[in-house]
């Protein structure tokens, strides 16, 4: 009976999103709301209004930088949620890391890891710095920089891998994200504007784009380093408790 | 061409999708889910979404997976059998 009844519940529900999904405007059709209320004036006036080359740098840090700076919390409170859960690994207590994979690590898998990490890591960097006008950015070089730390630490383990990024250098980085943000905004209404203007109205207007290439830089290399902190503490203390199973075991 | 790649992507996302809610093995399960992120990717690049193409890539099939294959090393492998 009840199944019989979640059963119809789920028909509905799909009859439901199929006639919604069928009634959606076609995809690239010039007359869809989306198409005919803000892009207009992003795509005309991205340009002069926030001196940014890439119309997508523009909205995100510009347009929606209110947007982006409250994802960039998200990430943060992400990490105090989960350090306030399972606590942060003990300094110096994470020698007796102990490795528990059944199939030990063979010496390609290390070599080849040896190899790639310092390759994803500059890939990473690439997609920070160039983010301000290609596809990419903060978030993104961030994640790829989590994602190089992981690779490592599964291969190598916790002891070496924190010996890379020791706590004292994660710590102060987790927040640069919000940090760096949030000084850029106070920057813009000491530049005379409101928060989060990159183009300062009190800089004269010559000098007005190369300031917000280097402010957009400067908030990209930010949210990555604070992402890719983030992500590489939350393994860390999600991997740590090994160790003390391991000791009381 | 383009029409046949786009449905070819859609029936493995369904595909994956299904495979990875009902895999008894949770290891596989997560395997498959982020088969399911890696396809997910493809079709962003697909939409012309790169910067969600990139996203999804490192996070969905990198970061979560090795999130998950974590936990399932702290708890049970085996999801437990249903008692009816």
């Amino acid at each position: 009976m009840k199944n019989l009844l979640a059963l119809l519940f789920i028909i509905a529900l799909a009859a439901l999103l199929l006639y919604v999904a069928a009634n959606m405007p076609p995809m690239g059709d010039p007359d869809n709301p989306t198409a005919t209320h803000v892009i207009p004036r992003y795509l005309e006036g991205a340009e002069k209004e926030t001196h940014t080359e890439n119309v997508i740098t523009g909205i995100i840090l510009n347009y929606r930088g209110y947007d982006t700076m409250g994802e960039v919390t998200v990430i943060f409170s992400a990490l105090a949620a989960v350090l306030a859960v399972l606590g942060r690994e003990r300094r110096g207590r994470i020698h007796a890391y102990v490795d528990r994979s059944t199939v030990p690590s063979s010496v390609i898998v290390r070599t080849m890891v040896r190899f790639l990490v310092p390759l994803i890591v500059l890939f990473s960097v690439y997609t920070i710095l160039h983010g301000e006008i290609s596809p990419g950015g903060g978030f993104q070089g961030g994640a790829i920089i989590g994602g190089s730390m992981i690779v490592f630490t599964t291969i190598f383990g916790l002891y070496e891998s924190s010996r890379r990024i020791p706590q004292k250098v994660r710590f102060p980085l987790e927040g640069s994200a919000v940090v760096t943000f949030f000084l850029v905004g106070v920057l813009g209404m000491v530049g005379g504007g409101n928060f989060l203007t990159y183009a300062w109205p009190r800089v004269a207007a010559g000098l007005q784009p190369a300031l917000v290439t280097w402010l957009t830089v400067l908030v990209e290399i930010g949210i990555g380093l604070g992402g890719a902190m983030v992500l590489t503490s939350i393994l860390f203390c999600m991997i740590r408790e090994e160790e003390e199973i391991a000791v009381v075991a | 061409m383009g029409t046949a790649l786009n449905l070819v992507f859609i029936a493995l996302l369904v595909a994956t999708a299904l495979l990875a809610v009902f895999a008894r093995d949770l290891l596989a399960a997560v395997i498959i889910f982020s088969v399911y992120s890696l396809i997910m990717a493809l079709m962003w690049q697909r939409l012309q979404a790169p910067d969600l193409a990139l996203t999804e890539a490192a996070v969905g099939a990198g970061v979560t997976t090795v999130l998950f294959v974590v936990t399932i090393f702290k708890t049970r492998r085996r999801e437990e059998e249903e008692k009816e």
